[in-house]
């Protein structure tokens, strides 16, 4: 039983990170009708941002803010740097081409995503930047619970996920905002007519998505340790997916997805074997899109003729 | 259009940009780090190139092995008075895009030998091409036992071969560390899932129960994997590439309390980047940075690029056999040509090199007794050469 919670603890930190970035996916795709390829390029972004602000701070093991402003520094830096180059990106690359057939913001979206992660590489050079998260959280702040162990970093990661996705469901319920991002995506043309400013909304909808792919960067250093120019890959395909089987556009979807596959990942590693992880994780893919086309919570859009 | 084709457009660029294999932006292409030289009627000039992977997943080790050529020539050139210049190459360590870098490298007839590639795999595709223009090629990395049986007749390498790592490593588990049970994980790359069939092989003759695992090189969670290690599986072996991935596996284990000493091949062979306490690694070649004689080399590549591994020195290695080879055609008043300088790099009689041991190719490419060395981590994050090993 305790490593039956272990892999669902594991699963869910996991899947809180899937989650987040594919959440920035769904809320473009909601709105632009666009897939952000560079999505996980501005994930990798926000992890060395992180690791940087941890640097200038005096490194892992020589800290000169007390850790819980550092965390907060490294979260808030990312959130907004993240944001700002999200909305950078919307004006300069897919802003043009907003009236263009569709495969052409697509294609412009890979080739951001090539742009960043080889900026990147060319920056801040090849190697694995290492954040020794555990030289400045250690892992006896974590709780154990008979031989299953939740360190302080997984816990936070988690809480702060959480808040997020609540944060964000409040955000495009409750708020002016919310029901403007809500109003350009039903229809932009109607929603310009009714007042709305079309362009500062599809500005903030870049930010916000931009800055939660930035957080969760953050938070995969933190956890995982380590930043790379081509990290993003990986977890933007997995985060595509995440929101493909939530239901693409669909925030609640998207957070059922990444931690849906983020636990899939754990137990089948842990049950079966590490060996069959990505080939039935991607065959959950395809029974979902067979099952229900739409996603688990995406809505069908009926075709008027 | 609806959104059922959106996303098979997508699913569609997705599987392209993977089959990219994360790559960088550049696609093969082949451009000129320094410029050559102009050429006087004694000055000794010509054009090496150098395939790595220089950028894409394993771009850290590419850059290594590019950084430790730019040094050997600048070296060697300072010495004997070469105008040595290095055409690049990236392969992003994918068959496919090594076979186009070459095939720029044989149509360009400046370019007398070449560094590299780095992979087993791009070797087995490069080969014939290399064997037809008749050009000499060096790498420091790839270890397949296959790849030296006479097929390529214009390949060597710097580095041993895997039948001599995986044996030796998995001897050294079985008779000294004696687990009952131990886990294995392949990172799902040739190097590493070719090192896993040797070794499996001598665990199973020892009686040791064997859990085979694979995990992508891409992956950074390794939590999930960690959590299956049993009290009864007291080693974990790890033939894998990329040291920070074994160092986030380490960490992985201590926080979910695990004990197994993790067993890393040369891939980890990282000081500063794979320090996780009680580990062993075996490397192709020593700790560079406890040779003395070493020691100008070590400050250089330091002061001009930071830490490294273990893949670059014997791309250093393999950089200055070639530099020597030219050398030596010029020194004999010949004009240096493919033809000239395979026929000098197969009579290489290095007494002492950069990896603290002679360097002399069989007529196979191998290095003659070329071995493995065995190294623990201490709690400082040094690395200790086992004496033994």
């Amino acid at each position: 039983m305790a490593f039956f919670f272990q892999e669902l603890v594991n699963g869910i930190t996991t899947g809180a990170l899937y989650a987040l970035v594919a959440l920035g996916f769904s809320m473009v795709y909601g709105v632009l009708k666009l897939l952000n390829f560079a999505h996980g390029d501005l994930y990798m972004v926000g992890a060395y941002i992180g690791f940087f602000v941890i640097r200038w701070f005096g490194g892992p093991t020589a800290l000169t803010i007390p850790v819980p402003l550092l965390l907060v520094i490294m979260f808030v830096l990312a959130a907004g740097l993240v944001g700002g180059l999200g909305v950078a990106i919307e004006r300069f690359a897919y802003r043009p081409l907003r009236n263009a057939p569709r495969i052409a913001p697509l294609i412009t979206a890979i080739g951001v995503s090539f742009f960043l992660e080889n900026s990147a590489l060319l920056l801040f050079g090849a190697q694995y930047r290492i954040y020794n998260t555990p030289d400045f959280i250690s892992f006896s702040t974590g709780i154990r619970i008979g031989s299953v162990s939740i360190d302080a970093v997984q816990i936070m990661c988690l809480l702060l996920g959480l808040m997020l996705m609540v944060g964000l469901r409040l955000l495009v319920s409750r708020t002016r905002l919310g029901k403007q991002m809500r109003a350009v995506a039903v229809d932009r043309e109607a929603a310009e007519m009714l007042g709305i400013n079309v362009n500062f909304t599809i500005a903030a909808t870049f930010f916000i998505g931009s800055a939660l792919a930035g957080v969760a960067g953050v938070m995969a250093g933190l956890l995982f340790n380590q930043v790379n120019s081509t990290i993003g890959f990986l977890v933007g395909l997995k985060a595509f997916t995440a929101s493909v089987v939530g239901g693409i556009g669909s925030i609640p979807g998207a957070m059922l997805g990444g931690l849906l596959i983020g636990i899939a990942e754990s137990f089948i590693t842990g049950y079966i074997s590490s060996l069959y992880s990505d080939l039935l994780v991607f065959a959950l893919l395809i029974v979902v899109m067979l099952v229900r086309p739409s996603g688990l919570l995406g809505q069908v859009q009926l075709q008027k003729v | 259009m609806n959104r059922s084709v959106i996303i098979a457009v997508a699913a569609i660029g997705a599987l392209a940009a993977a089959g990219c294999s994360s790559s960088s932006s550049s696609s093969s292409s082949a451009t000129s780090s320094s410029s050559t030289a102009s050429t006087s009627t004694k000055a000794c000039v010509a054009s090496t190139g150098i395939e790595g992977p220089l950028t894409g997943p394993v771009a850290s080790l590419g850059q290594e092995q590019l950084h430790f050529a730019e040094l050997a020539v600048a070296m060697d050139n300072a010495a004997n008075h070469t105008q040595i210049s290095i055409v690049q190459g990236d392969t992003q360590l994918t068959p496919s895009i090594a076979v186009t870098v070459t095939q720029q490298f044989t149509s360009n007839s400046k370019i007398v030998a070449v560094v590299g590639p780095a992979g087993s795999q791009e070797v087995e595709a490069v080969g014939p091409l290399m064997a037809r223009a008749g050009l000499a090629f060096i790498s420091g990395s790839a270890t397949a036992v296959a790849l030296t049986t006479g097929k390529y007749p214009t390949f060597f390498r710097t580095v041993s071969k895997d039948s001599v790592q995986g044996p030796q490593d998995a001897n050294y588990i079985v008779n000294v560390l004696k687990p009952k049970a131990l886990m294995i994980v392949d990172d799902e790359e040739a190097y590493s899932t070719g090192l896993v069939s040797a070794m499996i092989p001598v665990f199973q003759a020892a009686g040791i129960k064997v859990d085979h695992e694979s995990v992508s090189q891409k992956i950074t969670d390794f939590s999930s994997l960690v959590a299956k290690i049993t009290p009864a599986e007291t080693v974990v072996v790890l033939p894998w590439q990329i040291a920070a991935n074994a160092q986030q596996f380490g960490r992985d284990m201590a926080q979910e309390h695990k004990n197994a000493v993790i067993f890393g091949t040369d891939g980890l062979f990282s000081p500063g980047t794979f320090e996780i306490t009680g580990s062993y690694v075996s490397s192709f070649g020593p700790d560079i940075t406890a040779i003395p004689a070493d020691a100008a080399i070590v400050a250089a590549a330091h002061a001009k690029y930071g830490s490294f591994g273990t893949f670059g020195p014997p791309v250093f290695a393999a950089q200055h056999v070639i530099d020597e080879a030219i050398a030596s055609v010029c020194k004999s008043g010949q004009t240096p040509t493919r033809a000239n300088v395979l026929a000098a790099i197969k009579q290489t009689n290095e007494p002492t090199s950069i990896l603290g041991q002679p360097i002399q190719f069989n007529s196979s490419g191998d290095l003659v007794n070329g071995k493995f060395f065995l190294f623990k981590i201490t709690s400082s994050g040094k690395y200790q050469l086992i004496p033994s090993s």
